[in-house]
């Protein structure tokens, strides 16, 4: 990587900027990279470097001063971030904590953060399910947002590109509704998600299980082991960071990959201030940082600018891009930009018992977490009185008990010799969300940050549709478990606030008309030609599926284009 | 003598707490540092007393050699409302009048308090999670596979 001689414009001045290094930033520079460009990587947080930033990952459970249990003190302070299932000891370095970047709830929202190299690529969840044209002719054919500018065929040869390097591990299930992949072979079902996929698939036609689709290396083929990464090791301590480089992330696998074309310069610590417009040339012509440290402010320049930098926070950096031409943020004649933020709706689980297979165990970990059950409600026409549906993850494990109401000896034993129990079971939902203009992102006019950045007011609330579904996802998952032979059946309704599935899409949406959409179908600002967005803030509609997977092939499929036309002096 | 090596090895820390073993010629602190609740090297040798009448030494060592007294202060320390932490230190300074006494008399002192009493539940609760999450639980009894490299999900149990 370039060492950073900030003294002359020229030295400022690269082929292509990419803001942010998370999952989608990753993939924008290695494709930069790949094709030749002086990349100039800028990401807010801190460096971490693969391996020998990742200071837990080998730690065994004793030797967490708390066990892996946050301290009370931090959990008072940071009320948001302490709601994540991931915030503990363990990987609580890696995540943003409320007071560092405060930001205003209009509503509840609760913004989950990692501002690091790799963001929130080493933290994710590393579901990888392909969205499929159910997806995207979702808002055309039940009439809301607007029509996504593309269809599967436009993404399918991006989400072969992006799985083969990525390392999917998945089953070929021939579902149109959820397409195969390039896939390494996938995780079994355990032997009550087994019996469970087939009671289901018996008595519902249209309603599969299947193994969840996984961005583990389950069998390491050449061009994972040229990464320096080898097979999944069922650590399932993900969030540490992975020494094997077993999962997917920016960290182990892009950020590297474009560092060894020599066309890389990583720059952490740079909080990005805004876009630069150039109202004579009609085009962006670099980025403004402030260096997080010193509070200095510096310009960037480069020909084409990819804004990487997760959903919102898209969003923002957009909205106070502010010129002459655009006032109101950069590329935003449609006054879309900070509307139609959408999310996915986690608020519902259930789970049960399974008193069958009792002479079953299993043994090791499992990274792919079980089953996943693809979107079957309103997915050939509209059943339902709420428009959409939901994706479904289910999961049975087998754990020991251990008697705990004794003391001294009896306790002793009991704790030394754990009994089985019966299975257990759970499932949580993931609907999709309608994207409207009243859920929204966007500027204060005093408050701002350390950083003379204006803080964020998030304004974004579940509706009808929402609670509808969710009532439907408890009733069908009850029913379904009840038709099984599930017992002690418990719904869990939690209504935890938005921005906890983390997963907020939308704000800089993909569409045909410029006049109600920000972007075209190459992920291309439609007014301002040089600028991209890939994260995903470009994202029309939510579908039910995770999104991660969809903003790598987007982010690949972008740059392409991108290059061609640098190449072709269109942009 | 394997067991007597790993008892050893468990003195020198007590699961990331690391014991001060300088002398200080103060002899009432305790021998970690706490931020929040004071408890003196007399509280510390009370808690050894109860959390080894929760969890004695059989063939295996219990909770006292296994420091987990030293655990329950940290976590009460640093783990806990400053309510609960309170009610935990007037519900240690009651105890007090076991201390000395029989681990079947202290047990049933603690049993006389009941589950709902939380003096008593944050204490077993905190002596379990101690010596569950041990290294020598974990490493001797119950074996913790930081890399299990495998997962077979239909595994037959052997009766």
């Amino acid at each position: 990587m370039a060492f950073l001689n900030i003294d002359s414009q020229k030295d400022r001045t690269y082929d292509a900027i990419v803001v942010g290094s998370g999952i989608s930033g990753g993939w924008s520079a290695k494709e930069l990279c790949e094709r030749g460009l002086k990349t100039l990587v800028l990401e807010r947080g801190r460096d971490v470097q693969h391996i020998k930033d990742y200071p837990t990952t080998n730690m065994y459970p004793w030797e967490f001063e708390h066990r892996n249990e946050m301290p009370y003190q931090i959990k008072q302070d940071n009320p948001v971030v302490s709601k994540c299932y991931a915030f503990h000891e363990d990987a609580a370095h890696f995540f943003v904590k409320d007071k560092e970047h405060p930001y205003i709830q209009e509503k509840p929202f609760d913004w989950i953060r990692g501002y690091q190299v790799g963001g929130k690529s080493l933290l994710w969840a590393r579901q990888t399910q392909r969205w499929s044209d159910f997806d995207f002719e979702g808002p055309a054919r039940d009439s809301f947002a607007v029509d996504w500018p593309i269809r599967y065929a436009d993404l399918k040869p991006w989400y072969d590109h992006v799985e083969r390097f990525a390392g999917i591990a998945g089953d070929k299930d021939g579902l149109p509704e959820l397409p195969d992949g390039e896939f390494l072979p996938g995780y079994p079902l355990n032997v009550v998600e087994k019996y469970f996929k087939q009671a289901v698939e018996k008595k519902y036609t249209n309603r599969k299980v299947i193994s969840a689709r996984c961005a583990h290396i389950s069998q390491p083929q050449p061009i994972h082991i040229q990464q320096g990464r080898t097979q999944c090791q069922n650590r399932t301590l993900c969030q540490r960071g992975c020494p094997f480089g077993g999962y997917f992330s920016s960290n182990a696998s892009t950020l590297p990959w474009a560092a060894k074309t020599g066309n890389l310069t990583l720059r952490p610590d740079s909080v990005v201030h805004s876009i630069l417009y150039d109202e004579q040339k009609g085009r962006a012509i670099g980025v403004r940082v402030i260096d997080r440290n010193t509070k200095e402010e510096i310009d960037f320049y480069a020909k084409v600018i990819f804004v990487n930098a997760a959903a919102i926070n898209t969003n923002l950096i957009l909205l106070n891009s502010i010129s002459n031409r655009f006032p109101n943020g950069l590329g935003n004649d449609s006054d879309t930009l900070g509307k139609y933020v959408a999310f996915h709706n986690y608020s519902a689980r259930i789970y049960a018992e399974y008193e069958g297979l009792l002479d079953y165990k299993v043994e090791g970990r499992n990274p792919a977490g079980g089953a996943y059950i693809p979107r079957f409600r309103n997915l050939h026409t509209q059943e339902t009185d709420y428009l959409r549906g939901y994706a479904a993850g289910f999961g049975a494990y087998r754990s020991s008990h251990s008697d705990t109401s004794g003391l001294g000896e009896d306790l002793k034993n009991s704790l030394l010799n754990p009994k089985l129990g019966n299975w257990g079971v759970g499932s949580h939902m993931m609907g999709e969300t309608i994207p409207k203009a009243s859920n929204y992102v966007a500027l204060d006019v005093d408050k701002k940050d350390e950083w003379g950045i204006p803080l964020l007011k998030i304004s974004i609330d579940y509706d009808e549709n929402d609670e509808k579904m969710k009532k439907d996802y408890l009733d069908t998952m009850e029913e379904m478990f009840v038709n099984v032979g599930f017992t002690n059946i418990r719904r869990n309704d939690s209504w935890q606030a938005p921005g906890l599935d983390i997963h907020e899409m939308g704000g800089v949406r993909m569409g045909l008309d410029p006049k109600t959409s920000m972007l075209n179908k190459w992920n291309q600002l439609h007014a301002v030609p040089n600028v991209f967005v890939t994260d995903g803030a470009a994202m029309t509609s939510t579908s039910t599926q995770n999104p991660s997977l969809t903003y790598m092939a987007f982010s690949a499929r972008s740059v392409d284009f991108a290059v061609s036309e640098l190449r072709k002096q269109n942009i | 003598m394997k067991r007597r090596s790993a008892i050893k090895q468990l003195f020198i820390l007590a699961g990331g707490i690391a014991i001060a073993t300088s002398c200080t010629g103060d002899r009432k602190k305790s021998s970690i540092a706490l931020s929040k609740v004071d408890f003196s090297k007399a509280d510390e040798d009370l808690l050894g007393e109860l959390v080894e009448s929760i969890i004695p030494e059989t063939d295996s060592p219990g909770a006292k050699a296994l420091n987990l007294h030293l655990f329950v202060m940290k976590m009460v320390d640093d783990c806990h409302s400053l309510e609960d932490q309170t009610v935990f230190v007037e519900g240690l300074k009651k105890a007090k009048s076991v201390k000395g006494k029989s681990p079947q008399e202290i047990q049933q002192y603690l049993s006389s308090l009941g589950n709902e009493d939380k003096f008593f539940s944050i204490l077993k609760r905190r002596t379990i999670m101690g010596y569950q999450n041990s290294e020598y639980v974990m490493k001797n009894k119950i074996i913790y596979e930081l890399v299990p490299g495998r997962y077979d999900g239909a595994v037959k149990v052997s009766s």
